[in-house]
């Protein structure tokens, strides 16, 4: 038993961070190409760009839904108190997902498409924007009690450090749109978007230094961590590879490739995501709830897995299959 | 307007506005998914291009209606978290695992096949398309069964002990198997089914009227038409189960659904209230207008009561459902819309037995063709009021009997729930506005005739033509 209570928490902050790093790859790539989609010179380029997420948005977004429901059933203390301290973003970011969502239908069908397509793109943002807002909070640390319920005020998602986090994560998911059109399609669209994708690297590469840089100062709980020996290892690999994926990326995109700039991306997403996953564990509610404080019981964990674990597999299955039915470029039908 | 409220009934607010206008879309997503596999089963079978374009049409609709389902059930979920925190603590280990296994096992399946389902026909095998339209009606259908696990597990606690301000489990099939479990996902189901048929028929009626595409638009009218056939005497059979049982598990929930204020002793024959004005401050109906004797041979088909019935004044005020009178109206109006849609589906079969149904009889009696148009929205109503009677009547809980409702919402400064709750209501009232102003432009449209089937399958259409009908 006292295994299982350390391991079965575990188990799920792993699970949670698969399905969070799944959901910021794959909606990242959806929102950036909204937000992309804001810049598209003319009607018929904007289609091709909505085209290309027509099959996968709403799985994509799906990743988000399960990741809070296995939130809400592995760590149910970390669920109330993180939701209710972000209230402000979290609905912002609803409101963006909903315009995002019901502008991708009624476009469909008007004949106007301009409010619709202004409406997906801010839609868009505003989903991105309070994504990153959220992700900064809970990283610089939600101030609770010794229960683990929050006692901060109800604006503390408001300060320099989410604001950050936030821009950055637009640029990324800028970066990761961009690399996927590069792969979706072809010719003078293409060639925009090798640009997009050049001018976000650069973009999203400044704001993770000044993140990394800022890191320390924005709460006591990352500096120690950042410079605890033991963590040392990581902390300097991990910018090392950083180093090298955007050089490949670089390289990658001067060469005219479709493929490899997007893998690299996506690599450089799963690079990013450990470092702050590296930076929390095993704080669920950082700075000082940790996973076995906020974790629901053994045996409820347990009774997820063997639900949940099967059907893993079985949904990464099905997802990829639909993304290969569908791979090549768009075309305008 | 809702300046001056309290927290409590902020997010109580919410939580209604957000429910009841996200329950629109999933109806439509569950009940007309079962209608595409059905078509698209035909298509497969018969190679008749009508089938075909049957789906592609109706699949329009879906689509638009799939896109604000997905988006308006984001609140729902976040909900439990922003909220309700008290809520998601003290029942967590179990409510939120059939969360977590609605997006593993519903969610997921549904928003997976549905990118093939409406965009895949020219680029997967028919077989593929056939099992992703399936996937779609599945993983909907799964929702359902466990959304209405999760909801009558707060109707009916079980499979477990509350100890410390906590749930804990001790046997999850039985927590998901708690004991309303079984007949509230028949219910909600057919009551999916139900309501879709409705909308099918509704928007085939409408069309036959003004003689648009009249074939095209009598089939789909008699397919919807005949399982509904199957479905509303299923259904009204189901409700009539669903309210024995509430009469057994939440006594107070019946009282207040049928305004019933003073206690009924075994073998008395009470009258049955058609229509009442209740009045909860002095503790019994103003006036009513009621039927002696009926209400044994409704609730138990029979001349007396067998068992008791305890009356709201048996109860302190505290511990039964405020409200009485919208829940006694909620429930009139949900039963009386089954049975109203019963009885046209009556005189339809009638009809159609008798050789008058046609695509001109749409046009000749306008009254059968507005009765059909009326029977949509009244089915999306009867929906709605179902689950006010659910949700309402359970109050003042939450976990019925373990957690009182004050106790599971979240403290939250009023203005920043206030803010969110005027947000929402601003933006799915224009929602609800512009989804009606599109689906009506879907309609005035039409089906579009001339869609190509999938490669292979239009020259077998050609060179066997109707080989199996």
């Amino acid at each position: 038993m006292e295994f299982l209570e350390w391991f079965m928490p575990t188990v799920w902050f792993v699970i949670l961070a698969l399905f969070l790093l799944l959901y910021v790859i794959l909606d990242g790539f959806d929102l950036g190409v909204g937000i992309l989609s804001l810049t598209s010179p003319g009607e018929s380029q904007r289609t091709i760009l909505m085209t290309s997420l027509g099959n996968v948005w709403d799985a994509n977004e799906t990743w988000l839904v399960l990741m809070g429901g296995a939130l809400f059933g592995a760590f149910p203390l970390a669920y109330g108190t993180i939701l209710k301290a972000l209230y402000g973003p979290i609905y912002l970011m609803i409101l963006g997902l909903i315009l995002r969502a019901v502008a991708f239908e009624f476009r469909e069908n008007a004949t106007t498409k301009r409010p619709w397509n202004l409406m997906f793109g801010i839609g868009s943002l505003l989903a991105a924007a309070s994504q990153g807002i959220c992700l900064g909070t809970v990283l610089s640390g939600i101030p609770t009690d010794a229960a683990g319920h929050f006692t901060g005020s109800a604006w503390i998602w408001v300060n320099p450090s989410s604001l950050l986090v936030a821009l950055t994560l637009i640029q990324g998911y800028v970066l990761i749109g961009s690399t996927y059109l590069i792969l979706k399609t072809s010719g003078e669209l293409q060639r925009l978007h090798v640009r997009t994708a050049r001018l976000a690297a650069a973009t999203t590469l400044v704001g993770a230094l000044l993140i990394t840089v800022t890191a320390p100062f924005a709460s006591d709980t990352l500096r120690q961590r950042l410079f605890d020996p033991a963590f040392l290892p990581f902390f300097v690999v991990l910018p090392l590879l950083g180093v090298v994926l955007i050089v490949q990326l670089y390289r990658s995109l001067a060469m005219r490739q479709e493929v490899w700039p997007f893998v690299y991306t996506v690599f450089l997403f799963i690079l990013s995501f450990l470092g702050l996953g590296v930076m929390v564990f095993p704080a669920v509610i950082p700075p000082s709830v940790m996973i076995f404080q906020a974790s629901s019981s053994v045996s409820s964990m347990v009774f997820m897995l063997t639900f949940i674990g099967v059907l893993i597999p079985i949904m990464l299955f099905y997802n990829i299959y639909n993304y290969i039915a569908f791979r090549g470029k768009v075309s305008a039908e | 307007m809702f300046a001056g409220l309290d927290v409590v009934t902020l997010s109580r607010l919410q939580f209604a506005l957000t429910a009841i206008f996200h329950m629109l879309w999933p109806v439509l997503s569950t009940g007309m998914a079962i209608f595409l596999v059905v078509l698209e089963a035909l298509w497969l079978r018969t190679r008749n291009p009508l089938y075909y374009h049957q789906s592609r049409f109706w699949a329009k609709l879906y689509v638009l209606n799939f896109g604000i389902g997905v988006a308006s059930g984001l609140p729902m979920e976040f909900q439990f978290g922003t909220n309700w925190a008290p809520l998601s603590e003290f029942a967590g280990d179990f409510f939120g695992s059939v969360l977590g296994f609605e997006g593993a096992m519903a969610f997921m399946l549904e928003a997976g096949f549905l990118g093939i389902m409406l965009f895949g026909w020219h680029k997967v095998p028919p077989a593929i398309h056939f099992l992703s339209t399936v996937m779609v009606a599945f993983g909907a259908n799964l929702s359902v069964f466990w959304i209405l696990s999760a909801n009558s597990w707060l109707q009916s606690p079980s499979g477990g002990t509350f100890s410390d301000g906590h749930f804990h489990v001790q046997n999850y099939f039985a927590a998901i198997n708690n004991p309303f479990m079984v007949r509230s996902v028949i219910h909600m189901a057919l009551a999916t089914v139900e309501t879709s048929m409705l909308v099918v028929a509704a928007i085939s009626a409408w069309s036959l009227m003004r003689q648009k595409a009249p074939e095209f638009f009598l089939f789909s009218f008699q397919l919807a038409l005949v399982i509904l056939l199957a479905v509303a005497p299923l259904q009204i059979l189901a409700g009539h189960e669903s309210a024995v049982q509430v009469a057994e598990l939440q006594p107070t929930k019946l009282a207040a659904i049928e305004a019933l204020w003073d206690d009924q002793p075994a073998g008395t024959s009470p009258a049955w209230a058609v229509l009442a004005a209740p009045d909860e401050a002095s503790g019994r109906n103003r006036w009513s207008l009621s039927v002696p004797r009926a209400f044994s041979w409704i609730l138990e088909t029979r001349p007396r009561l067998s068992q008791p019935l305890r009356g709201l004044n048996s109860w302190p005020a505290d511990q039964r459902p405020p409200m009485v009178g919208l829940l006694f109206y909620s429930f009139r109006l949900m039963v009386a819309v089954g049975l109203a849609a019963a009885a046209l589906m009556a005189i339809s079969l009638l009809l159609w037995w008798r050789g008058g149904l046609s695509a001109a009889s749409f046009a000749r009696w306008p009254w059968f063709s507005w009765a059909w148009i009326l029977s949509a929205p009244a089915g999306y109503l009867a929906i709605e009021a179902g689950w006010v009677v659910r949700c309402v009547g359970r109050q003042p809980w939450t976990v019925y009997g373990e957690l009182r409702t004050t106790d599971a919402a979240s403290v939250l400064p009023a203005a920043e729930v206030l803010t969110s709750l005027s947000v929402f209501a601003v933006i799915y009232s224009v929602l609800l506005v512009l989804a009606l102003y599109f689906g009506a432009r879907i309609i005035a449209r039409g089906p579009d005739l001339t869609l190509e089937p999938p490669n292979g399958l239009a020259a077998a259409s050609l060179s066997v033509p109707d080989a199996s009908s």
